[in-house]
Formats: structure tokens, C-alpha cells, sequence
């Protein structure tokens, strides 16, 4: 069987995307390896449309039932893409869970965490490291941690944290705080228990089985310095989930998906793509549904033309 | 017996115990946020400091692992 299109990704854009190609009667497949992308991550959402105040497990849950109710199938639990030209008309998708065959693609794999790489830190990742603030916090109870990256996300963790932590230090690499939140910046200067560490960055990370303590190093004289903490929140920003695409299709610097932002057309014809993967410059749920509606608008026409 | 170990604030625990629930199961949900003993519990038994474990008749999953989930609960997914 030739799918119409194959939408890679059921976070906001893959889901609106799903949307309207299975409404415009296409023969569609969503491959992902969660529904809900980011949005589950976003805690309460204030910026949607009609919706002022929904957690974003609430969103996502009605996305989805929008989606499954139309009869539209998504599969799971994908990790693994890749992506060959099969014919002039078609494209061959595989997967850990199998292979497709589709006369067209939504890309819609969004954005995932960076993570820190230095010495130590995959190996704790989850004994002490956590890329997930809200998650974990409550579990640092009385706890020593830092977190490293001092950008919004990072300015936000840390004041999350002091709820919980007796100490928390925040590792900043440029001179000062940054950013448009002054009541957040200083409701960290003023906190007891956060420490700014300016012009620093992380060498290394120490432990047994949990993580005990971490290196740091100045920018200013390459000093190296050891302090003892038990946790680690990482807030270091986010990267484009398009490894895969390399030599398929134009990437930008930063690894996004260079668009026709009239229509989510790639560099290849026939390759569509939407949402936080792409070079859109805001990154926003409303903004990603209304790129996946737009993409996938596109890819009808473009099947029609064929 | 199932045990879902969760802090109120954390998505993915959220989007497991729906899960678990839309597949029909029971289970114990503690909230290791309060709780600082079922918190060391929960750390002994997976070595793992974050958010969702599950201990499903004795055998630990960390996260939202929805394969290993289906496949100790003998269930498609
Ligand atoms: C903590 C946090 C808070 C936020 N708060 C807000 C907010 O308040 N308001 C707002 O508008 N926006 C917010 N955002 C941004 C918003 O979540 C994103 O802009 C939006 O989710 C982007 O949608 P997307 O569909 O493009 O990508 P994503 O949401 O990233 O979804 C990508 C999908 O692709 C799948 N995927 C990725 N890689 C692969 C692969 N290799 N194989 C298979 N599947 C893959 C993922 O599982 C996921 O389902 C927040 C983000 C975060 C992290």
C-alpha cells in the first residue's frame, strides 16, 4: 500500500497537520515516538486560543482525541527514521517498526533538549541529572543542586527549585542575568538560597552512583573549581530533531528545515515540514498547528498536481 | 500489583497513569513529592532520581517507556 502522505511527528504540527489531510480525504499515517511532542512539557498554557490557563496535558489529550476520532492511524514509539527516495513519485520510510511507502512526507519531529556533554554527564543522566524541572524538583527536597544555563528556563528553574532545595547555584556563562523578566531576576539576586555563578561553564560531573559533585570553570582565568551538589537541572536550550534529514533535504546553521513559509514545501519536492523543526522563527504551539494545517493544505495540492 | 511513583507537576507521569487507566489497569499512585520515605523508596528500587517510575509486579520502568509497559502487562500497543 502507497500512503498519500506519511506525517513524521504527532506533536502540535504533526496533529494539525493529520487534521486536515485525513479531512481533505487523504491516506494518511502519523509515525512518532510520543503524542504531544513539547506541549506535554509546557506545564499551564496562557497563550492558546480559547484556552487561557490549560495545563498541556490537557491540550494534548484533546488534540489527540480530535485526531483519533477522525480515524486517523498513529503509531508510536518510533525512534529510528530514515528516508529514501524510492521512485520518482514515491518515498520509502523506515523505522524500528517497520517500513512505508508514501507519495509524500509532513516533517514534524519539533524540538527536543540539548544536552550537556561534558565529562560525566550521560552517564547520570537520570542519577542526579534532569532535564526536567518540573518533574523532578520535589525531589531534591532539602537537597544541594544547580542548575547550569541562566536563560529563561534556567532563570525559571531555579527559582522552582529554591521551593525545595536548601541551596541552589545557578550557572550563568555570560556576566550577568539576561533577559526581559525583571520580577524573575531579581527574586533571584534577592534569594538566600541561590547562588549566581557568573562566567562559568560546567567541566565536568562527579559521582558513584548518584551524582556528588561538579566541576566548573571560569571564563575569566580558566580556573577550575569543585563543589558538592546532588542534582543537576539542565536548561541549555533545545535542537531541531533533524539528524535524519541531513543530505535530504537544505538544513539552516542552527539544523532547522529551510521552508517556503508560504506553503512548508522543503528542498525537496514532495517533503513537507512544519512546526518547531523548521525555520519558523517562533516557536509556539498556535504557531506550529497553524504550519501543519498550512503544510498540510500544501501536500493535497501537490498530490493533486502529480 | 501495580505502583506508579509520580509528583503532581511532572507531564509524563500525567500521561502514564491516563494511559494506564484507558488500558483498564489498577494501580498505586504515590506522590513522591510529599512523601520523602516512598521517594527513597522509589530511588533504592530504580536507581533513578526523576520521575515516573513504575514498578509493575516487581520489575522497575523508568519513564514512559510505553514498549517495556505493554510488553510486562502482556498487552498491544
Ligand atoms: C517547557 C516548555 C514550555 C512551553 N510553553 C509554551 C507555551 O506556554 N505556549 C506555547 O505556545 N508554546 C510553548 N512551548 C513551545 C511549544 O511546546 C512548541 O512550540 C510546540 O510543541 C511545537 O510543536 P511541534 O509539533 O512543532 O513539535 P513538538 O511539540 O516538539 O513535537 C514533535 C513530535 O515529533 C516526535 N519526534 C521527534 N523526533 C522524532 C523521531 N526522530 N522519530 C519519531 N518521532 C519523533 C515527538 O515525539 C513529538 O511527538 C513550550 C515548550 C516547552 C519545552
Amino acid at each position: 500500500m502507497i500512503y498519500d502522505s506519511i506525517i513524521l511527528g504527532a506533536g502540535p504540527a504533526g496533529l494539525s497537520a493529520a487534521v486536515y489531510a485525513k479531512r481533505l480525504k487523504l491516506k494518511i499515517f502519523v509515525l512518532s515516538r510520543d503524542v504531544g511532542g513539547q506541549a506535554i512539557e509546557a506545564y499551564k498554557i496562557d497563550n492558546y486560543l480559547g484556552m487561557p490557563g490549560v495545563l498541556g496535558v490537557e491540550l494534548v489529550e484533546k488534540f489527540s482525541q480530535h485526531v483519533k476520532n477522525l480515524g486517523v492511524e498513529i503509531k508510536e514509539g518510533i525512534k529510528e527514521i530514515s528516508i529514501l527516495p524510492s521512485s520518482q513519485n514515491s518515498f520509502g520510510v523506515k523505522t524500528n517498526s517497520g517500513e512505508f511507502e508514501t507519495k509524500s512526507i509532513i516533517i514534524a519531529t519539533g524540538k527536543g533538549y540539548r544536552h550537556l556533554d561534558v565529562l560525566g554527564a550521560e552517564k547520570f543522566e537520570g542519577k542526579g541529572i534532569s532535564y526536567c524541572t518540573t518533574c523532578d524538583a520535589p525531589l531534591f527536597s532539602g537537597k544541594i543542586v544547580a542548575v547550569v544555563g541562566a536563560g529563561d528556563a534556567g532563570q525559571d528553574a531555579a527559582c522552582q527549585l529554591k521551593e525545595y532545595a536548601s541551596k541552589v547555584y545557578l550557572i550563568n556563562k555570560y556576566d550577568n542575568l539576561r533577559g526581559d523578566d525583571q520580577r524573575i531576576q531579581d527574586e533571584i539576586r534577592n534569594s538566600e538560597k541561590i547562588e549566581l555563578i557568573n562566567n562559568a561553564k560546567v567541566a565536568e560531573v562527579k559521582g558513584d552512583k548518584f551524582v556528588s559533585s561538579l566541576v566548573y570553570q571560569s571564563f575569566k582565568n580558566n580556573e577550575q573549581k569543585e563543589i558538592a551538589i546532588q542534582g543537576i537541572f539542565v536548561e541549555i536550550g533545545s535542537v531541531p530533531n533533524s539528524d535524519f534529514l541531513r543530505n535530504l533535504v537544505d538544513l539552516n546553521e542552527k539544523g532547522e528545515i529551510i521552508i517556503d513559509h508560504k506553503t512548508g514545501a522543503t528542498s525537496k519536492p514532495g517533503i513537507f515540514a512544519a512546526g518547531d523543526v523548521t525555520d519558523v522563527p517562533e516557536k509556539q504551539i498556535i504557531i506550529a498547528a497553524g504550519d501543519g494545517a498550512k503544510a498540510a493544505l500544501a501536500a493535497y495540492q501537490y498530490l493533486k498536481s502529480k | 500489583m501495580i505502583k506508579v511513583y509520580s509528583t503532581p507537576t511532572c507531564p509524563y507521569c500525567v500521561t502514564l497513569k491516563n494511559f494506564l487507566k484507558e488500558k483498564g489497569f489498577e494501580f498505586e499512585d504515590i506522590d513522591v513529592s510529599f512523601d520523602q520515605k516512598a521517594a527513597q523508596e522509589m530511588i533504592d528500587k530504580s536507581g533513578q532520581m526523576g520521575v515516573p517510575v513504575s514498578d509493575i509486579d516487581g520489575q522497575i520502568v523508568i519513564g514512559f517507556d510505553r514498549e517495556k509497559i505493554c510488553q510486562l502487562l502482556k498487552i498491544e500497543c
